[in-house]
């Protein structure tokens, strides 16, 4: 019999992989969903009166506030990075190397302040730490009879304490995950020699973390240039503005969105440039390989060292979860939040208000999960298709693919919401004052995670599991059914509970974006900060937590581990 | 300091007080009355402190079954800005917009984005709370006031006038709000300007005061404790947070205290004319403007309501007005040298 | 039961040539091992058959159908092969017998009653029975192995694929496994292709071997004509031990070394041209004492050396013997009885029949 006759288009396209229509259709979307709102933004940071101009440019950086509001934002980002890494670095040394109690609850703790939203924790230490009413200055000078306050969180240290508190899991997870791949072996063969225990620490394992270490630095710093919340909350108050707080107000009446554009290019400028250096730093493989299996780790015994270790954990934990939670909780059960809770203190009053008379509410809790569910339901389709056609290397230009779908995260959501905005507030797509706009900033910002997710899924399922099948008979849609899709199920759920949680906490381009019929959760609770109502901050505080804390779990449920990444 | 929530035998008594007046209308509201209920809702962008913006709004769905009030409330400065943003993109959404500074409805009527409408019974205010062609009018009126924290400043030592607040003594314990946000502060800040010129303000930014937003805000950080003196804020905030049991004095500080009216207006691409006629001529009714006095500490313009003994009148009181037009003139420098001044 | 016909098959990975104008037969029936070293394109040409990847060059051929050629490939599941691969590639989430059945269900049109008999009959003879409600990860690594075996035998396949099947068992299984496979190929005679490393196993399981190198065929035949008979330096070291001897020819079946004249095996040697000769190590008769009192027997190569090592192995022994007259070092097995030492001086005597002259590099 002769070879098989030339193939029709129709017979080549059929024996080629069908996912390519579904893939070209991905990858449009995405290049549509960023490129258009970045061409937009710089476009009009570059409009004059008469063609294109660098005026706006030169407008803000010679505008001494706004020099002022680069610097204090430079200066937030480095001290986050490097107090991250005093917080975060020892806490994952201590739990992945030594012997010291109570690490799976310290581990669930990290996880909580991972989840937790920055400015949730701003607004509680503003009610723990404010110069005057705060409590613990409260009880310091019942305690001490001293006048002057101990803490004053209205300050730039008071806001890089603050923000680090919610940023050093970043660094958390990259520390304990490198410490992971590196045998005893290494550390024991030092130890023989006659290093002791910190000696060992600093002169082996620390060289060997040292890549993390910095990767871990520029992690924390990206997320405290990003921020709006914290700085709004404890920046404003006392005078000062960041990047992002200033371009909010940049765009309050009468708008200045030229210039807003013009000074969200050094942002995304600066994000760009860190997220290049990690890459260098990291090598290509993107994490800290130290080489090696990674053998059996024996912990290092801290002997009279463990008390003082988890009492050391511990006040950590104090200062991001328990204090934190327990004056939000406190405050949302109080007529007045800095009075004492006694019986005349105590009341539902500020339920009531939230639910039943503060008519914003139930629009914003609702528009907050419709949002949710959406986003995350679009975005696992979206991260799994791409994820599925870039492991299996379906196409020619897959790379791209991947790079596509994680380069949101190099744009700052106060950036985004401006780019958005100036790109959908005129025809022909004008989306601004619908959900829609929103939905697109979500989606996009939120696509990294749950593309980081869903690759890490399609990585566990060996592509011969696949061939295996086809090979018996079933053709690749069968295939997918039958094999890939059981498997990769806990995957990309995970991979929708990280875009749903990242959702329901944000506020950087929410409070850029939203009009008062679109209102979200983190918005009202913005609005309602700016009123002072610390008893409905505190009890919609409460729900969002709640929210989070639910997905969280499932997550854990699904995938049989926690949300750090360590197997139970 | 919590904002306390609507007492619940208040609301019963109002609520009762509108049924009756809605069981009595007026003859030629009756046609209104249909249209309004036909369109269903009224979307009021509002500055009203929250708690009474939305007694108001439900005073008015009592009355008026059929009809919710949408109220947005924020910042008399964030309306404007949500007003001509949703405007640029096309969007229609605002009936009714209520803000406290003057200057806005200057703007808005320039570029003809209000409705003429006269609110019934409003003939008989005073002038300063109509505005002569009939496009807006005074839905109520404060004084921006010094207050202070009797448990941590003694009453003999406080400051009795806005010169006592630069007292280099005082430096870390004020709280001002920002004429950014607010449309009150905003008014203030131009009276002052008039009596002692901006280096008033350049002095005041040397004691780094606690910078907050709303006009609002001041009552509840010096409620608190967190700072003892307030440099401005709406009086009738202070006096509600008085009268809960909070620790706040109130000062009319002798140079004169200026007056606030904050005016409504509908806007001329009301989604829902009718509804919002009918409610703004609800909220003039000497009913609900009686309540605005009682329950929240304002002013009205309405010459039959009667305020609370603790309150000084406003015939007593010596008020520093200011002109609408050079409000709006002069907002973008207003809001520039107090960023100058105070930092953010 | 068809044979494969590979046709100069051609597969190029960016600038590399995986697989070059590869060309194989395998004979209905028959087990065919690609052996080689890694990176010599064994794994790439077993992807080509199975469909996997499309060549570039050159056809394959199952039977009477063109199955692949660089202009339409016919996709996997419609090939009627079946294959094993290295990992074993069990669906995790699936029991041993839904494993075991998966093929059936697309390729038979059997009911469900016939084919969990089917099931459990194959499950029967690879040695599994009782397992089939079990799942993948509870299995030993051996009957996770013996799985793959049933799930790619059960659905009557034309070829049968094995992609380095025994590579992740320890040692002593690898051994029993190979016993088995063999068994199991005589009783079900599908052709076969088998993927190894390990030339010892291609030497028990395969009826004939294919010797890979840079993504051609150096060498097809029996494990014993690839062993006595190598054809290049390649093959020669890559099946067994050898002895390399570079020289040059100076007779039809003589090779000259430095001072030795070395008789080959019959050839057809150009005189003059350079020759590396494979001897075999056991091959090689070691006697103490130095040659020269008793005549040669006739035709016989005999070598004067010394021994410069000798390791005692306990089946055998294995010397290092210096020969100064031809500057040649040489490894020789010697009988585990009566073992010399370093130093002593040795008769070395070769068959010519053993010095197999090898063509090329």
């Amino acid at each position: 019999m002769s070879p098989p006759a030339s193939p029709t288009v129709a017979g080549r396209l059929r024996g080629l992989d069908r996912a390519l229509p579904l893939w070209l259709a991905a990858a449009l979307a995405l290049a549509f969903l960023m490129g258009l709102p970045l061409a937009w933004l710089v476009a009009l940071s570059l409009q004059g009166g008469d063609g294109a101009t660098l005026g706006h440019y030169r407008a803000v950086l010679t505008d001494p506030a706004l020099q002022r509001a680069l610097w204090n934002t430079v200066v937030l980002a480095f001290w986050v990075g490097v107090a991250s890494l005093a917080v975060g670095a020892p806490l994952a040394w201590l739990t992945a190397r030594t012997d010291v109690p109570g690490k799976g609850a310290i581990r669930t703790l990290v996880m909580a302040s991972f989840v937790t939203p920055p400015f949730l924790g701003a607004f509680a230490w503003v009610m723990l730490a404010g110069p005057n009413a705060g409590l613990l200055n409260q009880l310091w000078r019942a305690v001490t009879g001293a006048e002057a306050a101990l803490l004053d969180v209205f300050t730039m240290p008071g806001l890089v304490f603050v923000v680090t508190m919610y940023t050093f899991p970043y660094v958390y997870i990259m520390i304990a995950n490198t410490l992971g791949l590196i045998a005893s072996d290494l550390e024991e063969a030092a130890a023989i020699l006659g290093a002791g225990r910190l000696a060992v620490a600093r002169t082996v394992t620390l060289p060997l973390v040292a890549p993390a270490l910095a990767s871990g630095f520029i992690l924390a710093a990206l997320q405290a240039l990003a921020l709006f919340g914290s700085p709004a909350i404890l920046a404003l108050p006392a005078g000062f503005h960041t990047v992002t707080t200033q371009i909010w107000a940049l765009l309050h009446f009468p708008p200045k969105t030229e210039m807003a554009a013009a000074f969200s290019i050094p942002l995304l400028l600066a994000t760009a440039l860190l997220l290049l250096v990690q890459k260098v730093v990291l090598g290509r493989r993107g994490y800290a390989a130290v080489g090696g299996k990674g053998g059996r780790r024996r912990p290092i015994a801290l002997g009279r060292l463990r008390l003082p270790a988890l009492l050391a954990c511990l006040a950590v934990m104090a200062c991001s979860i328990f204090l934190p939670y327990g004056i939000l909780a406190k405050a949302a059960v109080s007529r007045a939040w800095a009075q004492p809770l006694t019986w005349d203190n105590l009341t539902l009053g500020n339920f009531r208000f939230t639910f039943f008379e503060y008519s914003a509410t139930r629009a914003a809790i609702l528009n907050t999960l419709e949002l949710g569910f959406l986003t995350a339901c679009v975005g696992a389709v979206l991260v799994a298709v791409l994820a599925y056609v870039a492991t299996r290397r379906l196409v020619p230009g897959h790379q791209a693919v991947a790079f596509l779908a994680l380069s949101p995260v190099v744009i700052p959501g106060v950036v985004l919401a401006v780019a958005l905005f100036i790109a959908y507030t005129r025809p022909p797509l004008v989306l601004y004052g619908t959900l829609a706009i929103l939905f697109v900033a979500y989606l996009t910002k939120e696509m990294p995670v749950g593309y980081a997710q869903a690759d890490a899924t399609f990585r566990t399922i060996p592509p011969d599991l696949e061939e295996a099948a086809r090979i018996l008979g079933r053709g690749r849609l069968g295939v997918l059914v039958d094999v890939t899709a059981p498997l990769a199920r806990s995957g990309i759920i995970a991979a929708w509970c990280f875009v749903f949680i990242g959702v329901i906490r944000e506020l950087s381009a929410s409070i850029i974006l939203f009009t008062p019929r679109t209102r979200v959760m983190s918005v009202i609770i913005f609005d309602l900060k700016e009123e002072g109502q610390f008893g409905a901050i505190a009890v919609l505080g409460l729900v969002m937590l709640a929210l989070t804390f639910a997905t969280v779990a499932l997550v854990q449920a699904v995938l049989g581990r926690d949300v750090l990444g360590a197997r139970e | 300091m919590t904002r306390r929530p609507l007492d619940p035998r208040a609301i019963a008594a109002v609520a009762a007080l509108a049924t009756l007046l809605a069981a009595s209308p007026l003859p030629a509201q009756d046609a209104r009355l249909e249209a309004a209920k036909k369109e269903g809702k009224v979307v009021w962008y509002t500055s009203l402190a929250l708690p009474s913006a939305e007694k108001v709004a439900r005073l008015f769905e009592a009355a008026h079954p059929g009809i919710t009030v949408e109220v947005h409330r924020t910042g008399s400065q964030r309306i404007l800005q949500r007003v001509m943003q949703e405007l640029q993109a096309g969007i229609k959404t605002a009936d009714v917009v209520h803000t406290s500074d003057a200057g806005h409805y200057v703007l808005l009527k320039e570029r003809k984005l209000l409705a003429w409408y006269t609110p019934a019974g409003v003939e008989r205010f005073p002038p300063g709370f109509k505005e002569r062609d009939g496009y807006h009018f005074g839905l109520r009126a404060t004084v921006t006031v010094i207050a202070f924290n009797p448990k941590l400043v003694p009453a003999a030592e406080a400051p009795r006038a806005w010169k006592d607040l630069l007292d280099p003594r005082w430096r870390g314990k004020l709280v001002t709000a920002h004429p950014g946000y607010s449309g009150v502060i905003a008014t203030h800040v131009l009276a002052l300007v008039h009596q002692f010129g901006w280096d008033y303000f350049k002095q005041l930014g040397q004691s780094r005061p606690m910078l907050v937003q709303s006009a609002v805000d001041p009552a509840g950080v010096v409620a608190s404790g967190e700072r003892p003196i307030a440099v401005n804020g709406g009086d009738y905030t202070f006096y509600q947070a008085k009268k809960k049991g909070n620790p706040v004095e109130i000062v009319y500080p002798r140079e004169g205290v200026p007056l606030i009216v904050s005016p409504t207006a509908i806007t001329s691409f009301a989604p829902h004319p009718n509804a919002a006629r009918l409610f703004t001529d609800f909220s003039f009714r000497r009913e609900v403007q009686q309540a605005l006095a009682d329950s929240e500490g304002l002013y009205t313009g309405h010459p039959d309501v009667t305020y609370p003994a603790d309150k000084p009148k406003l015939s007593d009181l010596r008020l520093l007005m200011t002109d609408p037009e050079e409000l709006e003139k002069r907002s973008e420098e207003i809001r520039r040298r107090f960023v100058e001044f105070f930092g953010a | 039961m068809p044979g494969v016909s590979l046709r100069g098959l051609g597969k190029r990975y960016g600038d590399v040539a995986a697989v070059e104008r590869l060309s194989l037969e395998v004979a209905p029936g028959e087990l065919v091992a690609l052996l080689g070293p890694s990176g010599c394109g064994k794994t790439t040409t077993l992807r080509l058959v199975a469909g996997f990847l499309r060549p570039e060059a050159g056809e394959i051929w199952v039977g009477d159908r063109c199955l692949s050629s660089p202009a339409a490939v016919v996709p996997p599941e419609r090939r009627r092969m079946a294959m094993i691969f290295q990992s074993y590639a069990l669906w995790p989430h699936m029991t041993v017998a839904r494993n075991v059945g998966y093929g059936l269900r697309f390729r038979t049109g059997l009911g469900r009653r016939e084919r969990e008999d089917r099931v459990r009959e194959i499950l029967r003879v690879v040695q599994l029975d009782g397992l089939a409600a079990r799942y993948p990860g509870e299995l030993s690594g051996g009957q996770q192995q013996r799985v793959a075996l049933a799930r790619a035998l059960v659905v009557e396949p034309e070829i049968l694929l094995l992609d380095e099947p025994l590579s992740n068992l320890d040692a002593n299984l690898r051994e029993d496994m190979r016993f088995e496979i063999r068994r199991l190929h005589e009783a079900f005679a599908i052709t076969t292709l088998y993927v190894t490393h390990d030339q010892a196993e291609a030497m028990v399981i395969s009826d004939r071997i294919a010797v890979l190198e840079g993504g051609r065929v150096a060498q097809v035949g029996t494990a014993d004509e690839l062993y006595r008979r190598p054809r290049t330096r390649f093959v020669a070291e890559f099946i067994g031990k050898t002895n390399l001897l570079d020289g040059v020819a100076a007779g039809p079946a003589s090779v000259a070394l430095r001072a030795i004249r070395l008789r080959v095996a019959a050839g057809a040697l150009v005189p003059g041209a350079r020759v590396t000769v494979s001897v075999r190590p056991h091959q090689i008769q070691i006697a103490p004492g130095a040659p020269g009192s008793d005549p040669a027997p006739a035709g016989l190569n005999v070598l004067a050396g010394t021994v410069e090592r000798a390791s005692f192995l306990g089946d055998a022994v294995d010397y290092q013997v210096r020969v100064a007259a031809g500057d040649l070092v040489l490894r020789v097995t010697g009988a585990p009885s009566a073992p010399l030492r370093a130093g002593d001086a040795v008769a070395l005597s070769i068959d010519p029949a053993a010095c197999i002259p090898l063509a090329g590099p």
